[in-house]
């Protein structure tokens, strides 16, 4: 046996491959499956908006922070498409790359003094910083267009292809959705991933080690906000219409509720978490408040009887049939074994 | 910039002020007592003023008696709370407390809408007047409740330095292991500074709601203004949310009437961010992993 069928065969198609695969395959026939139905489409882009941004934000929660900045990155990206779209002309292409790199070099620049703040403070200095991008966004009416924001905001045409059909639309959400999944899932894996655990249990032993942990926490911030600056690109052509509301502290916190629904400890959870609220929030839709009144009993009710969130119901099914003693494992690295809040 | 309108920036600088700090103060009781974020503190202030409107503009009865019965009713309202939702999860990461208090958020101001219906109304004075010093206008009822915010603030000085539940609170936010060794019951503590916290901001409601107006919505503003204060004093610190309460005032009073309140909350928010990357726990606050 030479050295590559060696490679190939350590390279097979294992289970999770073949699970990635089928979902995408899903996802592809979706449109079709449902007779291109306008209304339900619309709800799968903000079902992918929503699983762009939970997903890069437990990115951030990978190394124990929560960034209540997320939204504020999300906005410049649409922002700068927008501006780019409007002043320049420029279509989408550019839009969301220049996005992401005005997003990642913001987001570098602030994370350097913002990481010196820890645990609770690092939640609320983050959010001030969402929020004076938010205002900012705001209070120049000349260049941002004020609280009235910015229109005409029309979606790309690549050759015969019009984004503006909703269709095409979904597909392009869906494109940006599994790339930052797959980032997000395949970062976590590496050794990199490991890295950022490590200092999410325990961040004075992991640099007692040798490992640069300012370093590891700036990459992940500046990974994850460039990645929902993309997202925030998509939605700005999408909606053809942003103004500084819709990335505010709200946005944030609804993605926060994503990932603690779904579940902190794998890639999956955000994804499972935007997939179900989203849904059950556009269900709600008709009772108009007491949607919302609903979302906080099931976030509460969450917490405290399924503290692993949506991802641990397999696992505690597993446990309940087969009559195994409790893991006590998973809730300690969640809660972080090494000391985060005191008993 | 004349002297009167300097005068009056003040006035109104000290008055937000006093009841920034019966706010933030609350918050940071909370904070420093069992080290959860209650993140919905600006609902329970929204709730003591809806209390105080209904029983004064709506059923007509004292509004002293009010002021004192909105505390009461919120006091135990909070303590139930962190018997009910915030217990079970104590010791646990913050983030969870954090969810709580978020989905709190979502209940009591959907709640609010539907109960109270969103149209802004207000809590009629208690007393009519005015005098003019310095060219200033100072009426009789923003003194007042400067006054009363002044008394509350003091009377909770009093109360943790020198009663015996206030030197209790204040061990068990030390080091709760040692402070239930010396015979202290931490889960009594836990809910008596919950609906002490809890209180404090009903009754910054009951006054605000008196002196500007009362909306279902104005609870998120106050937990926005309150956690500006809170983190630029420090958590778990008495005096900073009094510093940081009168910083926040004099900012809001003084930007917002020569410039807007847009740039009052950058310049809020720029302050905040700065105070942190120098001094990461605040002015006056350690550092809570």
């Amino acid at each position: 046996m030479n050295e590559k069928s060696k490679t190939l065969l350590r390279n097979r198609p294992s289970l999770v491959v073949l699970l990635w695969l089928a979902g995408i395959a899903l996802l592809l026939a979706f449109p079709f499956l449902i007779n291109q139905e306008r209304y339900i489409l619309h709800v799968a882009i903000v079902v992918f908006f929503n699983i762009c941004l939970a997903t890069s934000m437990w990115l951030i929660w990978s190394l124990g922070f929560v960034s209540f900045a997320h939204a504020g990155f999300m906005g410049i990206g649409a922002y700068t498409s927008a501006l780019f779209f409007l002043r320049l002309g420029l279509p989408l292409w550019f839009g969301v790359i220049a996005g992401a790199l005005v997003g990642a070099l913001i987001a570098m620049v602030v994370s350097l003094p913002l990481m010196r703040t820890r645990a609770v403070y690092f939640f609320m200095a983050s959010w001030a910083v969402g929020e004076v991008i938010k205002r900012i966004f705001a209070y120049y009416r000349g260049f941002f267009g004020g609280w009235e924001g910015l229109f005409r905001i029309m979606p790309p045409k690549l050759g015969p292809l019009d984004f503006a059909n909703r269709t095409a639309y979904y597909y392009l959400a869906m494109v940006l959705m599994v790339l930052i999944v797959l980032v997000v899932y395949r970062l976590n894996k590496t050794r990199t991933g490991w890295i950022f655990w490590s200092i999410h249990e325990a961040e004075v032993l992991s640099s007692h080690v040798g490992i640069h942990a300012l370093k590891y926490k700036v990459a992940a911030f500046t990974i994850a906000s460039a990645l929902a600056a993309m997202t925030g690109a998509l939605y700005a052509h999408y909606h053809t219409y942003i103004n500084p509301k819709s990335f505010d502290i709200w946005t944030s916190e609804f993605a926060l509720v994503h990932i603690i629904v779904g579940g902190l400890s794998t890639a999956a959870g955000p994804v499972l978490g935007a997939v179900f609220l989203t849904i059950i929030d556009e269900l709600l839709r008709p009772t108009e408040f007491y949607r919302i009144v609903i979302f906080g009993v099931i976030l509460i009710l969450t917490v405290l009887f399924l503290p692993g969130g949506l991802e641990s119901i397999p696992k505690r099914l597993r446990l309940r049939l087969w009559k195994l003693p409790e893991d006590k494992d998973t809730q300690k690295s969640i809660a972080g074994a090494f000391g985060k809040g005191r008993k | 910039m004349t002297l009167q309108l300097t005068v009056q920036m003040a006035i109104t600088g000290v008055t937000l002020g006093l009841i920034y700090g019966l706010i933030a103060i609350g918050l940071t009781l909370i904070f420093g007592v069992m080290r959860i974020i209650q993140y919905a503190h600006g609902e329970i202030y929204m709730l003591g003023a809806y209390f105080l409107y209904y029983w004064f503009d709506k059923w007509h009865l004292p509004y002293w008696a009010g002021f004192v019965m909105s505390a009461v009713v919120i006091f135990f309202f909070g303590a139930g709370l962190q018997l009910l939702l915030f217990r079970p999860l104590h010791g646990k990461d913050m983030l969870y407390s954090l969810a709580v208090s978020l989905a709190l958020i979502f209940i009591i101001s959907s709640a609010g809408i539907i109960a109270f219906g969103a149209v802004i109304r207000g809590i009629s004075s208690f007393v009519t007047g005015q005098i003019r010093i310095a060219g200033a206008e100072w009426t009789f009822e923003r003194m007042v409740i400067a006054g009363i915010s002044l008394v509350l603030i003091i009377a909770l000085w009093f109360l943790l330095q020198r009663t015996k539940i206030g030197l209790a609170m204040r061990a068990v936010a030390e080091d709760p292991e040692t402070s239930s060794l010396q015979g202290i019951n931490n889960r009594r503590i836990h809910w008596v500074a919950m609906g002490l916290g809890s209180a404090l901001s009903a009754m910054a409601g009951c006054l605000m709601g008196t002196l500007m107006f009362i909306v279902p919505s104005m609870g998120f503003l106050a937990t926005i203004k309150a956690f500006m204060i809170v983190i630029m004093g420090g958590l778990g610190s008495v005096p900073g949310a009094l510093v940081g309460g009168f910083v926040i005032g004099f900012i809001d009073s003084f930007l917002t009437t020569l410039a807007t309140s847009e740039l009052a909350y950058i310049i809020g928010f720029v302050t905040i961010f700065v105070i942190l990357v120098f001094k990461p726990s605040g002015l006056f606050g350690q550092a809570w992993e």
